[in-house]
């Protein structure tokens, strides 16, 4: 069967230094007509075989970037080559050759599990004497074979995404767009998702991936761009991201949070944490800084000396979260997006 | 074990004009045979007028049909009628078809396959097209049970069926734009319903306009429906029925047939002509 991971991954095949680029976009611009100015000059090149990353917060400019990719919006500035095709002079030979699921979930409520994967299989031109294996196949690939011939209106949330990405890889394309594709789903339907989507990337298939969950991000992503009001602030491995932050995190859990604000003084005056951030939180206190895990100690003794009482702390390595702060200013909550607006202070 | 990776040169068998008008043409056929209810809610209503009308009005109304056309059963007159009141009815179900498709996200997802765009509508349209035929061939079998005669025989009920299709285009056209512009399930179905009955009504459908008011008759002249009744109805009776165009060069019903075929037909580009260009304005810039 063709689900066999990691038989013949496209980056380890030897094909040199040039990897080909699946995407890459030249100072990609997108106007509205209302003078939105919702991409404003992104440089992308996604190397085939990779599982890129495109992480942002809502309206960022994700959706209307993987838009212009898949060719449902012109772009208004800029040069933009998917599959080594121009998305302006030939855009059906992109869509011939990517596979795309929208951030909405797009199935034909009223038809089947498989009539909806074979009319997939019919638009794509999916060879006639393959359809019927191509569906089996691709049904099973998400776990929708016993419920093939239910019709699509009947499933649950997870299902109807499960199916959706069947639907988006029936011409087996070399590039896929996933927009935002695990939003709304139980912790389990997007584990299913993810394993399925790791599968697809272990046989050769470029993922390109938006999301705003870091978690999403940090367990899929080759690498990594975050984007910002419709620029790219920052891209890298999700390791590299979390290198750039500035060191590990320090969390100390105070026995009156109302303290904070008194203790992030006291860490601040004690000198010991160079350039590195203190912010206060719901428990306590947060110190990012390169000298976290050294001066860690001298900071718990510090406090003690001034009458904060410290009930808990730990030393952990910096989160993707802990990037998007860094970048943003902003947290972005890793399970529900939203953002909280913590008091920063300069160490 | 196999070794089918992603390979840049996908492999498609060549997808033609007339294979995506195909696969489009069927799932939507698929869709109408899923839901039945919308197949029969279209057939109900102008088969309740059908029955309603002629016994009800049949004695009263088959009086003032026969001071124009002698020997003419009201249920012969009416026939013709409710075979474009079901076009009516069924070319409503094309804009909604189309809102449930931008809803539920098959619009967009039609649009990113490499399916030629204007082959995804035609077999949209060739779909509803099609149920609109087997609706007026129901109509027509029905008008036969009840006494209906048809002058000029099968091929006559034929080119009927025929008159209904180029009748509906219009209004599948207009449902369609509509539809594109509200994006809006209800709003599509009020817009469309509203005015089915004002279009039936003020024209020659249901009696000989002689005997109705000048304003309607002024009306049922700039009415699309006046001219799909009376072009069908030509053809129900062999004669020349038309009154808001006087013709005489043909002969006989073609004095209708003709001129009515005409005005339909430039309809149906008119709206046509609107309805794509919406359509592809809603596909080029395809934004939530």
């Amino acid at each position: 069967m063709t689900t066999s991971p990691g038989e013949e991954h496209r980056r380890g095949n030897g094909a040199g230094s040039a990897v080909p680029a699946a995407i890459d976009a030249d100072g990609l611009r997108l106007t509205y007509a209302d003078g939105t100015e919702a991409v404003r000059g992104v440089d992308l090149r996604v190397p085939e075989g990779e599982f890129f990353g495109f992480l942002g917060p809502n309206g960022a400019g994700k959706t209307t970037t993987i838009k212009v990719l898949a060719t449902l919006l012109a772009p208004t500035g800029g040069t933009v080559r998917v599959n080594g095709f121009d998305v302006s002079a030939e855009p059906r030979k992109i869509r011939e050759s990517i596979g795309y699921m929208a951030q909405e979930t797009s199935i034909d409520p009223e038809l089947t599990a498989a009539e909806n994967v074979r009319f997939a299989c019919e638009a794509y031109g999916v060879p006639r004497s393959e359809r019927d294996d191509r569906v089996a196949e691709l049904l099973e690939l998400v776990d929708l074979e016993d419920v093939a011939d239910k019709r699509a209106e009947e499933f649950s949330g997870g299902m109807k995404k499960r199916l959706d990405a069947a639907t988006a890889l029936v011409h087996r394309p070399p590039l896929v767009f996933l927009d935002e594709p695990t939003t709304g789903l139980d912790p389990k339907a997007r584990n299913r998702l993810w394993d399925y989507f790791r599968r697809i990337n272990d046989r050769g298939t470029t993922i390109f991936l938006t999301t705003q969950y870091l978690e999403e991000a940090d367990q899929l992503c080759d690498r990594l761009a975050v984007i910002l009001d419709g620029e790219i602030t920052e891209d890298g491995s999700p390791a590299e991201l979390k290198r750039r932050v500035g060191g590990e995190v320090l969390e100390v859990e105070l026995a009156e949070p109302a303290a904070a604000d008194r203790a992030a003084a006291v860490a601040r005056e004690a000198g010991l944490f160079g350039d590195g951030t203190v912010e206060t939180t719901a428990e306590g206190l947060s110190v990012t800084s390169q000298q976290a895990r050294e001066r860690g100690t001298e900071l718990l003794v510090a406090l003690r000396d001034q009458g904060v009482g410290v009930t808990g702390f730990n030393i952990r390595a910096p989160t993707l979260d802990d990037v998007f702060l860094a970048i943003t200013g902003e947290h972005l909550d890793s399970e529900t997006g939203a953002e909280t607006d913590p008091a920063e202070v300069e160490a | 074990m196999s070794t089918d990776t992603a390979d840049r040169s996908v492999r498609r068998s060549t997808n033609s004009f007339a294979g995506d008008v195909w696969v489009n043409f069927k799932r939507w056929n698929l869709k109408a045979v899923r839901n039945p209810f919308v197949l029969v809610v279209s057939l109900v209503q102008p088969i309740i007028f059908l029955v309603l009308f002629t016994q009800v009005f049949g004695e009263v109304a088959g009086g003032a049909v026969n001071r124009g056309q002698p020997g003419i059963s009201y249920e012969t007159y009416l026939v013709p009628a409710i075979a474009v009141q079901v076009a009516l009815a069924a070319a409503v179900t094309s804009g909604v078809g189309l809102v449930n498709d931008i809803e539920n996200g098959m619009f967009e997802k039609v649009l990113v396959s490499p399916m030629n765009r204007t082959a995804v509508f035609v077999g949209k349209t060739a779909a509803e097209v099609f149920r609109i035929a087997v609706q007026v061939v129901i109509i027509l079998g029905l008008g036969v049970l009840l006494g209906a005669e048809i002058a000029t025989g099968v091929a006559g009920a034929a080119a009927i069926v025929g008159v209904g299709v180029l009748f509906s285009l219009w209004f599948v056209a207009f449902s369609n734009a509509v539809a594109v512009i509200t994006k809006d399930q209800e709003s599509t179905i009020i817009g469309a319903n509203l005015l089915q009955f004002p279009l039936l009504f003020l024209s020659s459908a249901f009696l000989p306009l002689e005997v109705l008011p000048g304003w309607i008759q002024t009306f049922a002249r700039f009415n699309p429906v006046t001219y799909g009744v009376d072009t069908a109805r030509a053809i129900m009776l062999d004669a020349d029925v038309m009154t808001v165009v006087e013709v005489s060069r043909f002969g006989g019903a073609m004095d209708t047939v003709v001129p009515g075929v005409a005005v339909l037909a430039g309809l149906a580009l008119l709206f046509g002509g609107v309805a794509v260009t919406l359509l592809s304005r809603a596909s080029s810039s395809n934004v939530q």
